[in-house]
């Protein structure tokens, strides 16, 4: 019976297609690894001045919060911590000396996250003179032992990598045997496809490369990545970012040509580089034992009770009291347009990308050297050429087998670095998805009347007292880490969950103080005395849809003076409509309309 | 409670059959007309309801058929929702007929219709299309009372004429500008024609002085316009709110959803093929251990859980509920403000407060960002309110920004730092001209205004039309294959033709000046049974040269810049495709194909390949039932594994300088898989330490 599992595993294909389509292909090429090796010599403890952590309080904040995140986000990659130049060993076989494997290869729960978490601070500093010591160093041992984590990991592996974190660029102090054995163990492990980086940090007499590590770490992709023209980190947040850029594999979503007109393929692969994290999908336990269990769908005949084949079964939807039926292969076909692929209708000026015409997250398109060699030289002269005149390419985007086509914009998108040359945007093409006729909902926008310029400038005061830069990794999602929270609540047998900020809660408080007396003075500015825009009884009234004004009907004198000087400020728009007709009255004005706007014309 | 109820009225009388030769009849052409539009309203579930009246039919039927008035008219279809027993009745039963009626007498049957047929119901508008060539005759006596009525009742009136309303002759007779398209125009007219044609002008002008002419259509105009299957219309919700800025300013706002990926309503439902019954079809999931005899277990036994990493950890739905991120429900709140850069979907309409703070946003380029909660159940977002000023109108749009969880930061190698691959400046300039051929916006000559020639949100979703264009064919032509796709949707998704003549020579420039050329790895592999396939069946002398090359060919790959990856992926597509087929011949196949990838995973020091793909092999052995050929695997690879070492085949022998024959298990090791993916784990990773 188990073979029907393989028939109906589809059966929500648009689904789990939507899926793939996001995640990449993942789930077809194996594991991705990740081992992080850390110096845990004396040199790591010593505290910056002012208090500032230690490299190795850095370290394992930095480590923890990988942890987490590939919780969160990828929690079948493979992650273990490894400290060299110990006092204690501990490893698979005890066959290296000063190399102390803290967590092996594997996928990071909970209680790993909390030994990790042991090692932070002050008090981790302790712990780990206690179980680890400081001592002699070998790197060479510790690659080693570290190539056999990689080797006792039964898993298919894809991506491997191994960050090696330091502040001693001359870690064997000239002991070129050690030397020697480690540049060879480095070969070693990199010949068997891993991906050895360095993590330099911060030392007094700056830290140099080329002696030792130059040797020992990975060529970059390419001759002109920067990699180790790198500044050493000093900040958390560098570290952060550093670890961060090359802890995910970048994966492409497709691999597709772009192509401008007949023999013209540009080779380039699509790449999501932002990827809503969703609370995962629960699973189903047994209740005795609380082991997973599958589930397996079945579809079988109501009368005979047989199990149907796929041949036995068609689709159907039903029109007009009509039921029409296609064959499965049918409602596959009929999806289909063109084989996949990007294909150039045009360009427009950028002015043209209407900025609300946005459908979903954009992805990133850049070009695949690999599958069409010239793919990044015509690519490249095309970003140049659409980003110095400012247009966008559209194109018509097949992005798997029998999928519908959909237009794209091609933003060009130029590389920039920051202050220590790490890359904050790569270069590329943004591809934007565009709406069709369908996708846009016809709105009625009611006619306000327009502020005047005394009101927007008060306005301005307020917008500038609140700017802020925004930061796209400042926000994290509430739902998910209070979910997350829970879970590692319940697996740990925490009293209750640690507290979780909620940082896109706006912070009444600091907003309020900032602006101080603006807010009332804006109000004064805009709203008609008494006019309060939270109470109930306005909101219940019609008038709601036009927002912002309400209309209070009777009563409707407004002594002379005042509304002389409403003239003069412009803030005649405050106004009630029948207080604005009473005005016109006042001064002779005939007047037929009710708009508002015609009346302050007058 | 908002439908538009209609009336078809189609003109089906003699006249309606005559044409110039070679031209299709009116009747024909206003019978595709009344066609397209049911079947637009069928599919797009319209719930207005609609009758047909058909008039200049040999018989009569209609409530007002008395004292010889109102003859040969027919209420053929009562309102009703259009459904495809309509569509059929339409296809079969409406046929032109041999009698001529007056359309007035018609329009008035069907004002009738409407007004006895929606008493008590509440609508928005009651319409009357009437299709017709004008031919007869039209009794005039009552032509204000009915104008009256008409106006009085709230019927919009839309004629369908073979010819056009207005005559573009005025000018200086250029009829050709209609081109052949409109038989019997102008001149082709009779007197009954001529007159009826002033008197509908009377008619439509009096109910709108100003745009009545436009509710005058052709039957081609109309057959055109109708190709489209309509696109999907919702009505845009209004989301009334407060816009806050910290806890002293709040301004009201209503938000509305402007643009969203549209989806199709249905699904496919499964139907059993036989019966096409739906209640034949069962589906029922079960939950059984994973164990090696699949224990079922009931769904009351089982409770709810999560992963957290490595950890599972069960967690009710009422824990869950008790313990999730709670919060105070729908709000818009601004945290800050910061310089504009992006892009959204949401959009905000507001009064003088509101436009206050859009304008400020606007004159000093920044965007608000705010926390938005739609209610209570649904999660609050972070997102980007962006200043819109219109002339006729001031809005905020909205749109998600990302949370620090959903970013993927990947770094690529930087382009225009590598000097390899940057572009000459005579290869700029060949992108600069293909740039200028294929602008799609068009500056006119006269004015300032840019012309799109290429809108996307005008284009109705590709993907429903070919749908419905389906969905159609199949319900009304049962048992014939599906028709290929509509001209003008193909057509709609190509480059423009203008565009297509003008870049042809920046193209061919571009052809010349960047030379691309496809990496021919993937194909030279062929199929790994081609290469590798040493069919245990075939005598070895026979296979012997072909095999020799064919190892050289792989050797060469395996050695150039092919990766691991690559040759797993082939090798292993070939033996699952080789397992597809359940016979002891394939079984040898992919046993040899087994062989060829360890051994190739030896060579590129790369065990985990290997294990790993024989490991998940192996987990799918039960379910896909070979266990017949794991037996013969675990059986062959150990003794190759044995014999390989000792046979000294120059292929090895060569590449590999492999001689670690010592870990070669015994034969008695059989049986054990986990052994047996051990033991190449070993040789691999001894093979990889040792070498220097």
């Amino acid at each position: 019976m188990a073979e029907w599992n393989a028939y109906y595993q589809n059966e929500d294909e648009d689904e789990e297609q939507e899926e793939g389509e996001q995640s990449g292909d993942y789930k077809v090429t194996g594991r991705d690894s990740l081992v992080f090796l850390v110096d845990a010599s004396k040199e790591m403890f010593i505290k910056g001045e002012d208090g500032e952590p230690s490299n190795f309080d850095m370290t394992m904040q930095v480590v923890r919060s990988v942890y987490t995140s590939k919780i969160i986000s990828s929690h079948r990659d493979l992650v273990a911590l490894v400290f060299y130049g110990t006092e204690q060993s501990k490893n698979p076989r005890n066959s290296f000396k000063y190399v102390y494997v803290y967590h092996d290869l594997d996928e990071p729960g909970a209680k790993r996250v909390q030994e990790v978490d042991a090692l932070r601070g002050e008090k981790g500093a302790r712990l780990a003179a206690e179980t680890m010591g400081s001592g002699e160093t070998s790197l060479g041992d510790a690659l080693w032992c570290c190539a056999n984590l990689y080797s006792d990991i039964k898993l298919r592996l894809s991506h491997k990598r191994l960050m090696i974190f330091t502040c001693r660029d001359e870690p064997h102090r000239g002991d070129s045997a050690k030397d020697r054995q480690a540049r060879t163990k480095a070969s070693d492990l990199k010949e068997t496809g891993v991906i050895i980086d360095l993590m330099h940090l911060m030392k007094p007499g700056g830290f140099d490369v080329a002696p030792f590590f130059r040797d020992i770490v990975s060529q970059p992709e390419d001759e002109s990545e920067l990699g180790l023209h790198l500044e050493p980190c000093d900040k958390l947040e560098d570290l952060q970012k550093r670890v961060r850029a090359k802890e995910q594999k970048k994966r492409a979503m497709a691999r597709l040509n772009l192509c401008l007109g007949e023999g013209i393929n540009v080779a380039v692969g699509i790449y999501a580089t932002a990827v809503t994290a969703r609370k995962p999908a629960a699973i189903r336990l047994y209740r005795e034992t609380n082991e997973p269990v599958r589930s397996k769908t079945r579809t079988f005949h109501m009368q005979t009770g047989s199990l149907l084949l796929p041949s036995e079964i068609k689709k159907a939807q039903t029109y007009g009291k009509k039921q029409i039926v296609m064959e499965r292969d049918e409602v596959d076909s009929i999806k289909k347009f063109q084989d996949p692929g990007l294909y150039l209708i045009g360009f427009k000026p950028m002015e043209k990308l209407k900025t609300h015409h946005h459908i979903r997250p954009a992805v990133f398109l850049y070009p695949e050297e690999g599958e069409v060699k010239g793919s990044a030289c015509l690519f490249s002269a095309l970003l140049m050429k659409c980003s110095e005149r400012n247009v966008f390419a559209l194109c018509r985007c097949v992005s798997r087998r029998n999928y519908p086509p959909r237009f794209v914009a091609l933003v060009p998108q130029r590389e920039e670095v920051d202050e220590g040359k790490v890359q904050f945007t790569p270069p590329g093409f943004n591809v934007i998805y565009l709406p069709y006729a369908d996708d846009l909902r016809t709105l009625d926008p009611p006619q306000c009347p327009s502020a005047s310029q005394i009101q927007v400038d008060k306005m301005k005061e307020i917008v500038s007292k609140l700017r802020f830069k925004y930061r796209s990794e400042a926000f994290e999602n509430p739902v998910i880490q209070q979910h997350y929270r829970n879970l590692e609540a319940l697996a740990l047998d925490m009293m209750a969950p640690e507290d979780t900020e909620d940082l896109i809660m706006p912070k009444v408080d600091q907003i309020n103080h900032r602006l101080g007396p603006l807010a009332e003075e804006f109000k004064d500015l805009v709203y008609p005395a008494g006019y309060n825009p939270e109470s109930k009884s306005v909101a219940k009234r019609k008038t709601a849809i036009v927002g912002g004004v309400a209309e209070k009907k009777p009563k409707a004198e407004v002594p002379e003076d005042e509304l002389r000087a409403h003239v003069q400020n412009g803030t005649l728009g405050k106004l009630t409509v029948p207080v604005l007709k009473e005005a016109c009255k006042q001064f002779g004005v005939r007047t037929t309309g009710t708009k508002k706007q015609e009346l302050i014309d007058f | 409670c908002c439908w538009d109820p209609l009336v078809l009225c189609m003109d089906v009388g003699f006249s309606m059959s005559n044409s110039a030769p070679g031209e299709e009849p009116p009747f024909e052409l206003a019978k595709k007309v009344i066609q397209k539009f049911v079947q637009r309203q069928v599919f797009a579930e319209n719930k207005d309801e609609l009758a047909l009246v058909l008039f200049g039919t040999d018989s009569t039927k209609n409530p007002l058929d008395r004292d010889g008035q109102y003859q040969n008219i027919t209420v053929h279809r009562h309102l009703m929702i259009p459904d495809f027993e309509l569509l059929e009745e339409i296809e079969n039963q409406v046929h032109p007929e041999s009698q001529q009626a007056d359309w007035m007498d018609a329009l008035v049957v069907c004002m009738d219709l409407l007004q006895t047929e929606t008493k008590g119901k509440k609508f928005d508008r009651l319409n009357v299309a009437l299709l017709t060539d004008l031919s007869t005759q039209a009794n005039q006596d009552h032509l204000d009372v009915i104008i009256e009525n008409l106006k009085q009742a709230g019927i919009t009136l839309q004629f369908f004429l073979p010819f056009p309303a207005e005559d573009d002759e005025e000018g200086g007779g250029d009829s050709d500008r209609r081109g052949p398209g409109h038989p019997g125009t102008g001149k082709g007219l009779s007197r009954e024609q001529k007159e009826s044609l002033d008197l509908v002008k009377h008619v439509m002008l009096s109910l709108d002085e100003e745009d009545g002419l436009d509710q005058v259509y052709t039957f081609r105009d109309a057959i055109e316009q109708l190709c489209m299957f309509k696109r999907i219309e919702r009505r845009p919700m209004a989301w009334p709110c407060q816009l806050t800025i910290g806890s002293c300013l709040s301004i009201r706002i209503v938000g509305y959803k402007a643009v969203t990926e549209e989806r199709l309503k249905k699904m496919w439902v499964t139907v059993d093929a036989q019966s096409n019954q739906k209640e034949d079809v069962k589906r029922e999931t079960v939950y059984c251990l994973d164990d090696d005899n699949e224990t079922e277990v009931k769904k009351d036994d089982t409770i709810q859980g999560f992963r957290y990493g490595s950890d599972i950890v069960p967690f009710s739905k009422v824990d869950q509920d008790q313990m999730k991120y709670k919060h105070d429900g729908k709000c818009f709140a601004v945290l800050g403000f910061t310089k504009q850069n992006l892009v959204f979907s949401w959009g905000q309409h507001a009064g003088v407060a509101l436009s206050a703070l859009i304008r400020a946003l606007d004159e000093l380029q920044m965007v608000a960002i705010v926390r938005y909660a739609y209610d209570r159940r649904s999660n609050p977002q972070v997102g980007a309110a962006f200043p819109c000023v219109k002339q006729d109108y001031e809005c905020l749009m909205y749109v998600q920004l990302p949370f620090m969880e959903d970013l993927r930061q990947f770094t690529f190698p930087s382009l225009e730092n590598n000097k390899k691959l940057s572009p000459s400046d005579t290869q700029l300039s060949a992108v600069d001209s293909l740039i200028d051929s294929m602008m799609l916006v068009q500056k006119d000559d006269d004015d300032a205004d840019q012309k799109d020639i290429f809108k996307v949100h005008h284009i109705p979703n590709p993907a429903f039309q070919r749908h419905f264009q389906c969905l159609h064919h199949r319900a009304v032509n049962p048992g014939t294959p599906l028709p290929p796709m509509e001209p003008w949707l193909k057509a709609a998704l190509e480059r423009p033709d203008v565009i297509s003549e003008r870049c042809q020579a920046p193209l061919e420039e571009i052809k010349r000046k960047f030379p691309l050329i496809e990496v021919e790895k993937k194909k030279k592999l062929k199929t790994s049974a081609q290469i590798f396939g040493k069919d245990a069946e075939e005598p070895d002398a026979k296979k012997a040269k072909g095999d020799e090359e064919e190892d050289y060919n792989l050797a060469d790959i395996a050695e150039g810049s092919v990766t691991s990856v690559r040759i797993r992926g082939q090798l292993t597509h070939r033996i699952e495709q080789l397992l597809s087929n359940k016979n002891t011949h394939y079984y040898m196949k992919s046993i040899t194909c087994i062989q060829a990838f360890r051994e190739q995973s030896v060579k590129l020091g790369n065990a985990d390949l290997y294990n790993s793909y024989l490991q998940s092999l192996k987990r799918s052995i039960p379910n896909r039932r070979l266990e017949v050929f794991w037996d013969l695997l675990v059986q062959g690879m150990l003794s190759r594994i044995t014999a390989g070492f000792l046979s000294n085949r120059p292929f090895l022998e060569r590449r590999l300088h492999f001689h670690i024959i010592a870990a070669v298990p015994s034969a008695e090791d059989t049986g054990d898989v986990d052994d047996l993916v051990c033991v190449c784990d070993f040789l691999a990773f001894k093979y990889l330490t040792d070498v220097p």
